[in-house]
């Protein structure tokens, strides 16, 4: 047990810190709002360079086999600068394929992914936007050599930047058996393909992709035909703990900001961070975010060891939904009506936190999933203990 | 990063699990039930005989003082090995925590004849501290403390009172802060004293608490029915009963209160009744009603829980800094916000989830838990109170660990 950073943790976190303050200042991710593509192909492969996309991907693709949770400190750091790279949906969709996909699909599209020459990304979200299985609708028939993908999904992340999505469709009528989900690799130039660009908070590039008799090879299934609810709940939980890592690198800096802030304005002759009222807010951020730093790493370190996590994830997210907001409400109060102006930056912040705690599970959604672990499952919960309660050996 | 304990950690957690499970007979827990402890019962207080062997035999498998050093009676072990041992203990409603607890201040800043003096027996229970902070003008604003303390060649004469000395009846010594320079800035003229309890001129008065009728059940927050008002009438005590340097206490103090904020004691105090309410609903039912289906109930049980999880992660870090021989800037004080706070959020919560039988005291016909849940209501906010208001714990957050300006 050691919730510290060792050495070459730190390391990871500063030479991502230190690329970033260089590499992306808020004028580029200004400009990125207003890009087609929303990213910067050059920023992209520099980041590959670094070894930010392959970072957690197996050796022989060309990845560095770090675990998440170090995934999870170069994300805190894509969030902090706000980076506008498609980062997130390309390493969710890659783990999945990393761990699920045939060796042939593997060796097909992990090593472009570590070179940084492939954008990814995933489709699970549907009209009914909770993440589970019922909600797919989404169609793929067997038809030939392959399959033909019919139906509509919705929030694909960075759709018109990636060159794959990874999508979840119904294959089958849910069973005793299983949920009757299969997960497919598409090739965003497939024909039958139509996005639909949604204008968002983050003003991030989201899609409403519709699928017309969409073509997809055998090879492309990701798991077991029918069997891919299991494999999308663990890339639900991978995702969710990442993005919990991102929206606290984000918020982290907006709340930075606000602290820095009340030391310099001054408000009844003395800098208003001198005020208990303030200072105890700024107590407040500090600790909301340090909770949300060691739910999420908890998660993530759960997977690395192979335990089941998705308690964790979906504690982690349901506190950073809440808290994340709540820091970056005060912060914006701190700043006062400075920080109501476009010109200033960070509203920046404040509305890619405030998009991220809407992504990936409520904080409802993922207290019903802790719910039903405690109060579901048989056995005495003991805290720091594994829910559902595991029997000791 | 790692959220782990090493197989050796795992090994010991699960022996004293079935040590607590052999050794908790009935009759010792009739024996526990007949006292009025609080939180649990501690070595060497006026507890009966089974507990008195219960403890012998703790003793006897080296779980008593695992972090401290072989020469003063501990066992050379690692703080979260003993963390381990603590935690498991007080869900059994017993108390190894050196009671409070002065122990850390002296390996820190004591001479080695007060090493040698205190911590053998600090372990053992034979020795426990009152603290002797508080006064009645002085409380959050420790540092504005009046009991004086004047130096006459080789002794030191005492005047003054404190407050809340909640051990004092109990306890064999006082560690006492009192002011020696009343010239000085007030944080630093103050200097720290340990001496017996039975020293002429040294007077304990009751204070009863708002848990005194009926008794709280054993393992209620602040259960405790008593507390005290100690009173010092030219009390002399000799020089070599300093603990640190003169007019030095404060730091030695505040090291010695930073330690004493975190910890298994301190994390378990607030957390426990989460544990309790979500294995009381899943195993309950009120003629068809079960709270364990309620929607609303559900939810705020999830919540609850995750803030269980940041409390007992926040411990895990001061332990993690307490390891590496670190000290804290912020995080004893972030974990002395929370954790407090969380057990007041909880405690409330449970109320709203029990109604009217949340209302039942211990001995009530239909009480839940022996009213451990209601009594909780008169003690849990008090965890928020000592020890560090949460207020003054988050002007020090915001001041070491954000560096906010005073003026």
């Amino acid at each position: 047990m050691d919730t510290t950073l060792s050495e070459e943790e730190v390391m990871v976190r500063e030479a991502a810190r230190k690329f970033l303050e260089t590499h992306c200042p808020p004028k580029l991710v200004r400009e990125m709002e207003k890009d087609a593509k929303g990213f910067p192909p050059a920023l992209w492969r520099q980041a590959a360079e670094l070894g930010w996309q392959g970072l957690a991907l197996p050796e022989q693709y060309g990845g560095s086999a770090m675990p998440l949770t170090y995934l999870g400190l170069v994300l805190e750091e894509v969030g902090r600068a706000l980076a506008p790279l498609p980062l997130h949906s390309t390493v969710v969709a890659a783990l999945t394929i990393a761990s699920d996909a045939n060796e042939e699909l593997r060796s097909a599209i992990l090593p472009g992914v570590a070179a940084g020459d492939t954008v990814l990304t995933w489709a699970f979200h549907e009209q009914n936007p909770l993440l589970v299985p019922e909600a797919v609708q989404c169609r793929a028939v067997a038809e030939g050599d392959g399959f033909v993908i019919n139906g509509s999904k919705m929030f694909v992340d960075n759709y018109v930047a990636a060159d794959h999505c990874l999508v979840v469709c119904r294959t089958a009528p849910a069973s005793a058996a299983n949920a009757g989900l299969s997960l497919f690799l598409v090739d965003t130039k497939s024909a039958g393909l139509s996005p639909v660009p949604l204008v968002t908070l983050a003003k991030d590039r989201q899609s409403e992709v519709r699928f017309d008799k969409v073509r997809v090879p055998r090879q492309n299934l990701v798991g077991a035909l029918h069997q891919g609810w299991p494999v999308a709940e663990r890339m639900l939980e991978r995702a969710t703990a990442l993005l919990c890592a991102q929206m606290l690198g984000a918020t982290r800096k907006d709340a930075e900001m606000a602290i820095e802030w009340s030391k310099y304005r001054k408000a009844f002759g003395q800098p208003i961070g001198a005020f208990q009222s303030i200072q105890h807010m700024c107590a407040d951020m500090l600790m909301w975010i340090d909770g949300g730093n060691l739910l999420t790493y908890e998660a993530l370190w759960r997977m690395d060891q192979g335990l089941p996590a998705g308690v964790e994830a979906s504690q982690a997210k349901a506190f950073c939904n809440e808290k994340c907001e709540a820091v970056i409400r005060i912060s914006q109060t701190i700043h006062g009506g400075i920080g109501f102006m476009m010109e200033f930056d960070l509203q920046l912040w404040y509305r890619r936190v405030c998009a991220w705690t809407m992504r990936l599970g409520t904080a409802y959604e993922h207290r019903a999933k802790v719910a039903r672990a405690l109060l579901d499952c048989p056995g005495q919960v003991i805290l720091g203990r594994p829910v559902p309660v595991v029997a000791e050996a | 990063m790692d959220f782990g304990y090493s197989p050796e950690q795992e090994a010991l957690r699960r022996d004293v699990r079935a040590f607590i499970a052999e050794h908790m007979t009935a009759e010792v827990r009739a024996e526990m039930d007949g006292l009025s402890e609080g939180f649990g019962v501690s070595p060497g207080r006026h507890t009966g005989t089974l507990i008195n062997d219960l403890f012998r035999k703790i003793g006897e498998r080296g779980w008593l003082g695992i972090s401290y050093p072989k020469e003063y009676g501990g066992q050379g072990g690692d703080r979260l090995s003993q963390y381990i041992v603590e935690e498991e203990f007080a869900r059994a409603n017993i108390s190894l925590g050196l009671g409070g607890s002065g122990a850390p201040a002296i390996m820190a800043a004591g001479t080695e004849e007060q090493k040698q003096h205190f911590i053998p027996k600090l372990i053992s229970g034979e020795f426990s501290f009152a603290l002797g902070f508080t006064e009645p003008q002085a409380g959050a604003d420790l540092a504005s403390l009046q009991c004086r303390a004047v130096r006459d060649g080789d002794e030191y004469v005492i005047n003054g009172q404190k407050m809340y000395t909640s051990a004092a009846h109990m306890a064999t010594h006082i560690y006492l802060m009192a002011r020696t320079n009343p010239n000085l800035p007030k944080h630093r003229g103050i200097s720290i004293f340990l001496f017996p309890m039975d020293t002429p001129g040294l007077t304990v008065r009751p204070l009863w608490t708002i848990q005194t009728d009926p008794p709280a059940p054993i393992g209620t927050t602040y259960g405790t029915p008593r507390t005290n008002e100690t009173f010092f009438d030219d009390v002399r005590i000799p020089a070599s009963c300093m603990l640190g340097k003169e007019n030095e206490g404060w730091r030695v103090g505040a090291l010695g209160l930073n330690l004493d904020r975190v910890g298994a004691a301190r994390y378990l105090i607030s957390v426990r009744r989460d544990e309790d309410i979500v294995n009381f609903v899943k195993s309950n039912r009120f003629d068809g009603y079960s709270p364990a289906a309620d929607p609303a109930i559900r939810d705020k049980i999830a919540e609850l829980w995750i803030e269980a999880q940041v409390c007992r992660l926040m411990t895990m870090r001061s332990m993690s800094i307490v390891q590496h021989g670190g000290n804290f800037t912020y995080e004893g004080s972030a974990e002395k916000v929370w954790a407090p706070e969380h057990g007041v959020r909880t405690t409330e919560a449970i109320s709203q989830m029990l109604g009217p039988y949340g209302q039942l005291l211990n001995g009530s016909p239909h009480a839940v838990e022996r009213g451990v849940f209601a009594h909780n209501l008169m003690g849990a906010f008090q965890s928020g109170i000592n020890h560090g208001s949460t207020q003054v714990m988050r002007d020090q957050v915001a001041r070491r660990g954000l560096d906010m300006p005073r003026k």
